[in-house]
């Protein structure tokens, strides 16, 4: 299937062409990332450099700085706690919602949560905080996990509902013959089937609660503190240490760019049914 | 039941009751299974929307240990006369035209450039999504080192062209253009991936009849491309819309609204006064305000879409 190599070379160019231009509208895009990692093993100075240094002496000490001389470890611990339980609880409520909705045709249930997804999230929070306030539940993992469902449940629901609606009917129908009940069916048959979208949807819920910071600033304390709260306090009124700003950014980004790869055919999606923050 | 199975020596199996609550659950299934998440809904998202319209309704600061005091609309009649709320909307309303002015035309470009094969795309369209998924608090943080105006690299980069140093994010002028940039940044991968995810579903044939034709890539684009993508592009910009109208996250984190009031779009505006002032009467009405402004927004836009599909 070769082709004559005078048309070959210019589809050839072509391609060099449209590769060269996405590699150029790509690099801004990639840049904050390059330039987090760099500053992580910056040393003080460096940040104060003008021009900005691109080659110099790389150091641990801003990972050393976050992990010893403050508490990141706990935070992690206290992000890795909260997004867990908003995970386990979205798909234990979800994926029976999802399943009353594709098969029931529950939509006003799930026009319901879909306001919410268009919502201004302070619209929610101000009635919690409130309530977290007077009840005397701020600083606790239960106020974070319950304003982080407000936002996950949606991303569970409307996956799932899609997912469902996919497994052919006929299926759950000859297991209903065969003497299954509908709980068994949900439970045999189309989990199963789900579950790489159980898979999606309960990654994307756990990078949206490791994420949340406006919940989480507001009802987290000392405690409770998130990642995303604890790299926020880095912004105090004392100067800014770039440098173990820098690591921690990365430390927390890290695992959500992994588990992002993971289910980067299903990100647009859960983007637009929990949406943003906000 | 009981003296029916005394009497009756027939030694049908009775239905034990794990059993005939298996039937009951069997037969309401449809009423059960959606009601833990029902009953969650209403605690978590409908409740607070009420809550949030009485609270709206009342002069109440949460820290002064007195209890909410009745004012009807008050809060609604003061809020139209005030003028820190007017600016906050009419900027928001900036932040928004100038983000779906930058996001969307640069969204699409990079779709169509996308749609096209050439080596490493598939690892091209991975990297795309990192900007949506890297933490925002974090990000926004290494754009305040980026945006520096003293040792900042964006400014080292303007000046290779001879831009002199900017304040991007401490002059009054620049600060919504700057912040307009981060937002660009981040969400204008998710309308690029919207875009492609349509642009990849649209029929060959009429491309190549316009090829045969002799039209040219931009004859192509504005009457073949631009046309049957346009039900695609309404999604992303409802979507973007709606999130330009909430921002919030990455202005509060880089600026807090400043300086000054220069950056304080309606959505931070009600963060301070609702949860840092703890002013939750005129917060809340600042909310509901803004809840009615997205639904608005949002059907309208829905409705453009069917009228487009």
């Amino acid at each position: 299937m070769s082709a004559p190599s005078s048309l070959a070379s210019p589809l050839r160019i072509r391609k060099y062409v449209l590769f060269a231009t996405g590699v150029v509208v790509l690099l801004p895009f990639m840049f904050p990332f390059l330039w987090m990692l760099m500053g992580s093993f910056k040393e003080e100075v460096d940040f104060l450099a003008y021009p900005p240094v691109w080659i110099f002496a790389p150091t641990l000490e801003n990972y050393r700085n976050i992990f010893v001389e403050q508490d990141f470890f706990q935070y992690g611990v206290n992000s890795t706690i909260v997004a867990l339980l908003v995970t386990l609880i979205s798909l234990f409520l979800g994926i029976p919602g999802a399943y009353a909705v594709a098969r029931y045709r529950r939509t006003g249930f799930a026009l319901i949560v879909l306001t919410a997804r268009m919502a201004p999230g302070i619209a929610f929070l101000i009635p919690w905080f409130v309530l977290f306030v007077q009840l005397k539940l701020t600083n606790t993992y239960f106020a974070l996990v319950t304003t982080h469902l407000i936002q996950t449940l949606p991303i569970v629901l409307w996956m799932m509902i899609g997912f469902i609606e996919a497994i052919p009917r006929e299926i759950e129908q000859a297991a209903m013959v065969d003497g299954c009940t509908v709980w068994g069916s949900l439970f045999r048959v189309i989990i199963p089937l789900t579950l790489p979208g159980i898979a999606a949807s309960g990654i994307l819920s756990f990078i949206f609660s490791w994420n949340n910071f406006l919940f989480s600033v507001v009802l987290a304390g000392e405690k409770t503190k998130t990642l995303p709260v604890a790299v926020f306090n880095f912004l105090g009124y004392q100067a800014v240490s770039w440098g173990p700003l820098c690591a921690a950014s990365s430390i927390i980004t890290l695992p959500v760019i992994i588990l992002a790869l993971v289910v980067q055919r299903y990100i647009v999606q859960g983007l637009a049914a929990g949406g943003v923050t906000g | 039941m009981e003296k029916e199975n005394l009497t009756n020596p027939d030694p049908t199996p009775s239905i034990s009751l794990w059993n005939r609550f298996l039937q009951f659950s069997d037969r309401n299934a449809s009423l059960i299974m959606p009601m833990p998440a029902m009953v969650v809904t209403a605690l978590l998202m409908v409740f607070p929307v009420f809550y949030l319209l009485y609270m709206s309704l009342n002069d109440w600061l949460l820290i002064s240990g007195k209890p909410p005091q009745f004012i009807s609309f008050q809060n609604y009649a003061a809020l139209f006369q005030d003028e820190r709320f007017v600016a906050a909307l009419k900027r928001t309303g900036i932040f928004i035209v100038m983000g779906l002015a930058i996001q969307i035309p640069v969204g699409l470009a990079i779709a169509v450039l996308f749609n096209e094969h050439f080596p490493a795309r598939g690892l091209m369209r991975t990297l795309l999504l990192l900007p949506m998924v890297a933490t925002p608090v974090a990000m926004a943080l290494v754009w305040v080192i980026i945006l520096d105006p003293g040792s900042g690299v964006l400014n080292y980069f303007l000046s290779w062209l001879g831009i002199p140093s900017i304040a991007w994010l401490s002059d009054i002028d620049v600060v919504i253009p700057a912040l307009v940039m981060v937002d660009t940044w981040q969400w204008t991968p998710m309308v690029a991936l919207i875009c492609l995810a349509g642009l990849s579903a649209l029929p060959a044939e009429p491309f190549e009849a316009a090829m045969i034709d002799g039209a040219t890539a931009w004859q192509r684009f504005w009457k073949l491309t631009l046309p049957m993508v346009w039900p695609t592009l309404l999604v992303a910009i409802l979507f973007r819309f709606i999130d330009l109208l909430k921002v919030i996250e990455h202005i509060y984190v880089m600026t807090r609204g400043g300086p000054g009031f220069a950056s304080e779009t309606i959505n931070v505006y009600n963060f301070l006064m609702g949860l840092f002032y703890y002013r939750v009467g005129y917060g809340s009405a600042i909310s509901v305000v803004i809840f009615a402004l997205v639904l608005g927004a949002s059907l309208m836009l829905i409705r453009a879409r069917r009228a487009a599909a």
